[in-house]
């Protein structure tokens, strides 16, 4: 087992080192630079610009080097934990992410939370009850939340929360929170605002959830050793819980590598309809003006995460089923 | 020193209050000895100070907005477009505009408190100007003349003199800009940035703090008077920065060392506080809508106007229109420097640019989608101009598309395929791509409308959408063959304003960027055409223009040879922009220009004059 680990843990510096290589030359792909980018912005409001200012730019930025000389700039001082300077806000990578890690987190895992609430009884008692009026019923619903468009659904519930409640339009919190050190009415003014995101982003992942989790549990459920285990006189519920459904589960494991970064990246779109102040945006804007520093230490991040996160589930699926056994000479 | 100077007002105020004299904020403004007195337009009324203005903005690098709309400048527009002086007591110009004498208010101070002097324009000279660290490439543009930069004096504490060898007409309006040119800065601050002035050991302490790679970007970054980035930056401006990016709420707080007063002796600006709260652009109509902004016009455009004036009971504002001050809202622009030279040949052809420009129904793009609001016309000045003449208007851009028919026969462009799409002299069909930046959908509407103008004529029309990097590297490159943009930036000039838009002078201009590149950089090849030509040279005549007469003929000379070379074709202009109001904040013209230059956008109308009737938003 310690082998294995180290085995996999080995392996993930040279994918990491072609993930960066892919994302820094992907982030350069589109025509011209971040200095480009900015100078058509300035003139698209009428700005002049004052060619010398962005030679000089150009030449602070390091951005007359060559491709290989800026990627090498970038990797040796991500590996000393600097993530570089953002062109477009003019501050360190660390300090333009700071406190919107924060907020993204809460509600990426307040989306998850309320992701499962809702899919595991469901997904259960659709398997269950297979066919029945409470099954067609609930997959309904769920299907409606899977096929809505996110944004459109954010854009009805930002306006029913406006009209009805009072809510601001937009954001995480009422505006005379922002900047505020944390209080109970900050915190009451943020939960007003969550909900709508957690629901938006939410409802797309519960159908998802509720279909694999009932085609897994059906795979299972008429299987020999629940029959077996039913026989030998166990209560349906604790049958259920400790055998078919332990082992329907192995999708949920594997998903734990996908969700790490999402908590952090959260819904992009959902969070730019919405002006959340997570991350997401900020991705997105990052990669429009091509603030490559921001975008690629960015999407880095979430590399590494997911690196992690895959391992974590491969880890946790062998704990979880023995039936599956690690290869690569190595046994438990 | 300058946290000295400020605590000391602060317990001097203390004192004073506590004797029970005069209220802490009378004490704590400290306006200069000689302060500007402010007079207010007929339909402005004098009002009182306090309350808060919200506005809101997209992105938060656009709180340099609160530059250009405070607009308090060393010499500023008016309202009716006049050069005034305005942080400067006076100005003096000599020699034919060779020599300018600035005279600072005495007493004038930061809003940190500390003294305005010649000193600040100094240091920017000599230690950020002629610093070959922190300017490499020399001082700015704006401050050359034929290469040279001027000579500085320093005469007293409160009098300094630039003096070029040939006149400088940019330096004034540059000045004056909605970006301006910084020629002065809080030198007694950014000193403590400066190797000439601090030790190296405490420079690189700071260079590692703000994680710089130098001190020059230290420096920089520290300084940056436009941007507004850094909050402990001393300024002139109405309003101070209070918050440190990144953030999602900006709070401007008032200059208690600010220069107007209104005739009444009240301090400006009357409003306590701007705060700035971000949202992302496509939300704003409706935030705006709910009554979150006191002044709103930045991402409101024309198509948001029903919605807004249908909420303006239950959000408690008022929708006003103002005009734009773009030459042509959306204008083609054939490119004289195409790399395809068949294309080459017929777009560098008067005739052919005329024929395109008459076959164009203009009252129909203005009844689709401007509801009839818009005036139909070149890409020129607008009427509200001095320089403005009808004929300019008016040439080749009334709906002919029989002459237009007749023009391009002459051209021998007889040939037609069998789907009547006439042929170029080498066989090919003519399909004229317009590349777009893609994003707007305005400009996609009225392309739609021009498709089916020039189909009658024999032409047909794709466009090429992409985004906006490339679409500019494919005009530089020549690979476009035509371009669709905004008209004239500056469709409001006075004589006195440069006139290098109508001439080939900067690689943005799309009809010919690879000319403007020649006298931009000296890099390609100058022109050859006799009009353009003639552009040129007079364009550099404006320079030396002795008067304002001279200098307006040329300016008409220009416009006419413009207009009757058609070389952007105008479709509409005058395009009205809302602007929302909050039935709380007065003063706001009801009517005006929202233009970028020269109007600073609310800059003109001296946001600093505006004032809340009760307190906002408390």
């Amino acid at each position: 087992m310690f082998n294995y680990i180290a085995h996999r843990m080995l392996m993930m510096i040279p994918t990491l080192v072609v993930i960066s290589i892919i994302v820094f030359t992907i982030i350069q792909l589109p025509p011209g630079d971040f200095l480009e980018s900015y100078m058509a912005e300035l003139q698209s409001q009428g700005e002049s610009i004052d060619k010398q200012k962005i030679a000089y730019l150009r030449q602070e930025y390091g951005l007359d080097k060559s491709m290989p000389e800026q990627y090498w700039t970038w990797v040796t001082g991500l590996l000393e934990g600097d993530l570089g300077y953002s062109f477009e806000y003019n501050l360190p990578v660390r300090e333009v992410v700071g406190d919107r890690m924060y907020l993204t987190i809460m509600v990426s895992m307040l989306t998850i939370i309320f992701t499962w609430i809702i899919a595991f009884p469901i997904g259960m008692y659709s398997a269950t009850h297979q066919y029945s009026w409470g099954d067609y019923g609930l997959t309904l619903i769920g299907f409606i939340g899977l096929a809505t468009p996110n944004f459109l659904l954010a854009l009805v519930l930002l306006y029913l929360a406006n009209v009805y409640f009072g809510v601001s339009i937009g954001g995480l919190m009422d505006e005379q929170y922002v900047n505020k050190p944390w209080t109970w009415d900050k915190f009451k003014s943020i939960l007003e605002h969550l909900w709508i995101p957690v629901i938006v982003i939410g409802t797309s992942g519960t159908a998802g959830m509720i279909r694999r989790l009932r085609a897994n549990l059906l795979d299972e459920l008429n299987k020999p050793y629940v029959v077996t285990g039913r026989a030998k006189g166990l209560g349906e519920k604790k049958l259920l819980i400790k055998y078919p459904l332990r082992v329907s589960l192995n999708f949920f494991i594997a998903d734990i590598g996908s969700m790490l970064p999402s908590i952090i990246s959260g819904a992009e779109i959902v969070a730019l309809v919405l002006s959340l102040p997570t991350t997401g945006p900020m991705l997105l804007g990052a990669l429009q003006s091509q603030d490559m520093y921001l975008a690629g230490s960015f999407l880095m991040f979430l590399a590494v995460l997911t690196v992690i996160g895959v391992l974590v589930s491969d880890l946790a699926l062998a704990a979880l089923d023995p039936r599956i056994r690690l290869t690569g000479g190595a046994t438990k | 020193m300058s946290i000295n100077l400020n605590t000391f007002f602060t317990a001097l105020a203390l004192v004073v209050w506590l004797l029970g004299g005069i209220s802490v904020q009378a004490v704590m403004a400290d306006l200069p000895e000689e302060p500007l007195v402010t007079k207010m337009a007929p339909d402005q009324t004098i009002g009182k100070q306090g309350g808060t203005l919200y506005t809101l903005m997209a992105k938060s690098k656009d709180i340099r907005m609160m530059t250009v709309f405070g607009y308090a400048r060393l010499v500023g527009f008016t309202r009716n477009f006049e050069l005034k002086p305005d942080l400067l007591k006076d100005i003096i110009v000599e020699e034919g505009g060779r020599s300018f004498t600035l005279i600072i208010r005495k007493g004038h101070r930061w809003s940190d408190g500390h003294l305005f002097t010649a000193e600040d324009f100094r240091y920017y000279w000599e230690d950020i100007a002629n610093n070959k660290k922190l300017s490499p490439f020399g001082p700015p543009q704006q401050l050359m003349v034929k290469g040279k930069p001027p000579t500085f004096t320093l005469i007293d504490e409160h009098t300094v003199r630039y003096r070029w060898d040939e006149p400088n007409p940019y330096f004034l309006p540059a000045l004056a800009g909605a970006r301006p040119l910084f020629i002065y800065v809080p030198a007694h601050y950014l000193k403590q940035f400066h190797a000439s002035y601090t030790q190296a050991e405490t420079l690189a302490l700071l260079v590692d703090k703000y994680s710089k790679r130098n001190w020059a970007g230290l420096h920089h970054s520290r300084a940056r008077q436009y941007k507004l980035t850094n909050p402990k930056l001393p300024v002139l401006q109405p309003w101070v920065n209070t918050t440190k990016p990144p953030s999602e709420r900006f709070v401007f707080k008032r200059n208690p060392n600010y220069h107007r007063v209104d005739e009444k002796g009240q301090q400006l600006p009357y409003i306590d506080q701007v705060v700035i709260n971000i949202a992302s652009s496509s939300l704003i109509p409706a935030k705006a809508r709910a009554g979150d902004a006191t002044l709103q016009a930045r991402y409101i455009r024309l198509d948001n106007y029903t919605f807004l004036k249908a909420g303006e009971k239950q959000g408690n504002y008022k929708v006003f229109l103002w005009k734009n001050a773009r030459g042509s809202q959306v204008a083609l622009y054939p490119n004289l420097n195409a790399n395809d030279p068949e294309w080459r040949k017929l777009m560098q052809s008067a005739p052919f640019r005329r024929a395109l420009s008459l076959a164009i129904n203009r009252h129909e793009i203005n009844q689709v989608v401007y509801y009839g609001l818009a005036i139909e016309g070149g890409n020129t000045v607008l009427p509200a101009s001095p320089l403005y003449d009808k004929k300019f208007t008016k040439n080749w851009c009334q709906y002919d598309p029989k002459l237009a028919n007749q023009l391009l026969d002459e051209l021998g462009l007889t040939k037609r395929n069998n789907l009547g799409i006439r042929l170029l002299p080498d066989g090919r069909p003519m399909e004229i791509i317009v590349q777009s930046p893609g994003e707007s959908t305005e400009q996609t509407d009225i392309l739609e409308l021009i498709r089916d103008h020039w189909r009658a004529i024999g032409i047909k029309l794709l466009t090429r959408p992409s985004q906006r990097e490339v679409f500019r590297n494919r005009v530089f490159s020549g690979e476009a063959i035509m371009a669709v943009w905004e008209g004239l930036d500056n469709a409001l000039p006075t004589a006195e304003m440069n006139p290098k838009q109508l001439a080939p002078s900067v690689q943005e201009q799309y009809q010919w960027s690879q000319w403007g590149k020649y006298y931009e950089t000296g890099q390609g090849k100058p022109p050859q055409q006799p009009e353009v030509l003639e552009l040129v040279n007079l364009h550099r005549n404006w320079m030396h223009a002795p008067n304002i007469q001279q200098k307006s003929d040329i300016w008409r000379q220009m416009l006419s040879i413009y207009a009757d070379q058609v070389y952007t074709i105008g479709t509409v202009t005058g395009i009205l922009q809302p602007l929302v109001v909050s039935n709380n904040l007065m003063n706001v013209p009801k009517e005006g220009w929202f233009s970028w230059e020269p109007g600073a956008y609310f800059g003109v109308y001296r946001m600093d004059t505006f004032w809340l009737k009760t307190k906002a938003g408390e």
